[in-house]
């Protein structure tokens, strides 16, 4: 079974890495949000340009990254492709009953880049930090406690379940079940799947009784500290300034 | 079901964050009178990450493979607490498998949130009318995918004509999900029932 592993190079040692949490998240949301709106194809593709340099800085070896997005960049690709077709305007390419238009092309590629400007950032926020540091900065910028908590918890069972369905999945098929799409194994998986949640649900309360006798009262307890220096400000300046930057340049302009 | 970082506008963007928060602020306020947030949160963590696995399950389907989204069965076990498994579940489908976008998340979670506690009401009264729970289970599974797809169709045009073409490829694309949705949850609720009732929203008869 393959588990999750963006924070597979969270050890390494660069000014991502050891940028504070919580200006990391604040700034990399904010550039995400900001991102996501550029107006104009070339503040766009200047956007991609600027996280492409985050990679290097950061780095992760360019190939794990490759690796890492390469499916959710195809799937956000073929919006190009569907807008390309569907969108009305002057034809480039026509083909009697649909053509491909410039305008399409010209808002499919805006879609594009601006999406793949905030997915890399996504990643190298998650990337370059391990994922307690990230709870950590969330619970110390107020997030609400229960929602961190939920997310904490969820995400750490994740790796338990996913083990657990491995094993209903490895004895499925050591008894020769094989997966098609018919009624017979839809209704297989379906019991698999009601199994998978019964077990689930038994286990939650023999972790809420674990969780109970060891002291927890539903309240974090934190034991350690981030602390702001000189150089998490001029990142952090760098970083705002251009999220707002693409923003403001093309009204300027 | 995911809409990526950079389609929608930006009034668009910011209603799906206003109509995540209040269902999330309302959800949490339900739960809270009935029972013990402490309890709660240990369980419902457990159920969340259960179904979060349960829709990384790839089906083959001719030379491509989908992944179910089960949120119609999400809303019958999780009852409306199953819009905030939805929100937790897509914050880390985005941040951890980079799929769908940070900006969307709001729309995406009422998107899929939504349909999921319609389904919870659809089931939990056809139950009472005496609807057997697997056909119920196969109603509410394909109407909650139907549902999402709806609003899918619905979001994309109220951000521009020009993605007329974008939705109705999204919504074809839906079609097939409806019915593998509606027959996997069928069998997952009928299995539930026989196994371990407790789980479905629904009183022990006799």
């Amino acid at each position: 079974m393959s588990y999750p592993g963006i924070d597979k190079y969270s050890y390494l040692n660069s000014p991502l890495h050891s940028f504070d949490p919580r200006a990391k998240v604040v700034t990399f949301t904010a550039l995400i949000f900001s991102f996501a709106f550029i107006p104009e194809l070339i503040i766009a593709i200047f956007a991609v340009l600027f996280s492409i340099v985050m990679i290097f800085i950061s780095r992760i070896p360019p190939v794990f990254v490759f690796r890492y997005l390469r499916f959710p960049a195809l799937f956000i690709f073929t919006i190009i492709v569907v807008m390309a077709f569907t969108v009305e305007g002057r034809p480039l390419l026509d083909l009697h009953y649909i053509s491909i238009t410039q305008e399409g092309i010209d808002i499919g590629s805006l879609i594009f880049f601006r999406a793949i400007a905030a997915l890399i950032l996504a990643f190298l926020m998650l990337a370059t930090s391990r994922f307690d540091e990230i709870i950590k900065a969330m619970y110390m910028l107020k997030v609400p406690g229960v929602m961190v908590q939920i997310i904490t918890f969820s995400y750490r069972y994740i790796f338990v379940i996913l083990d657990e369905l491995h094993t209903l999945k490895r004895s499925m098929y050591a008894r020769g079940f094989q997966l098609k799409l018919n009624m017979y194994s839809l209704s297989v998986l379906g019991n698999m799947v009601g199994m998978l949640l019964i077990k689930s649900y038994e286990r939650g309360e023999r972790v809420y009784r674990s969780m109970i006798a060891r002291g927890y009262t539903g309240n974090p307890r934190l034991f350690t500290s981030f602390n702001m220096i000189t150089k998490d400000y001029i990142l952090s300046a760098v970083m705002l300034t251009t999220a707002v930057s693409v923003q403001l340049i093309p009204l300027l302009t | 079901m995911h809409i990526s970082d950079g389609v929608l506008s930006a009034p668009v963007i910011a209603a799906g964050w206003a109509i995540t928060i209040i269902f999330l602020l309302v959800t949490f306020r339900l739960k809270m009178k009935e029972s013990d947030m402490v309890e709660e949160i240990p369980k419902f963590s457990v159920m969340t990450a259960a179904f979060f696995v349960a829709s990384l399950i790839h089906l083959p389907m001719g030379p491509t493979s989908v992944h179910p989204m089960l949120n119609g069965l999400v809303g019958i076990v999780l009852g409306p607490m199953a819009y905030i498994a939805m929100f937790v579940g897509l914050i880390l489908q985005a941040f951890l498998f980079q799929h769908g976008g940070i900006t969307t998340i709001g729309i995406n979670a009422a998107l899929v949130g939504i349909p999921a506690i319609i389904a919870f009401y659809l089931f939990k009264s056809g139950y009472d009318r005496g609807i057997s729970e697997k056909l119920l289970g196969l109603l509410c599974g394909g109407l909650a995918i139907g549902l999402s797809a709806l609003l899918l169709v619905i979001v994309l045009i109220s951000t521009g004509q020009e993605f007329l073409g974008l939705a109705q490829v999204a919504a074809v694309a839906h079609l097939p999900l409806i019915l593998i949705e509606g027959i996997l949850t069928g069998t997952i609720v009928a299995y539930i029932a026989k196994v371990k009732p407790e789980l479905l929203p629904v009183q022990m008869k006799k």
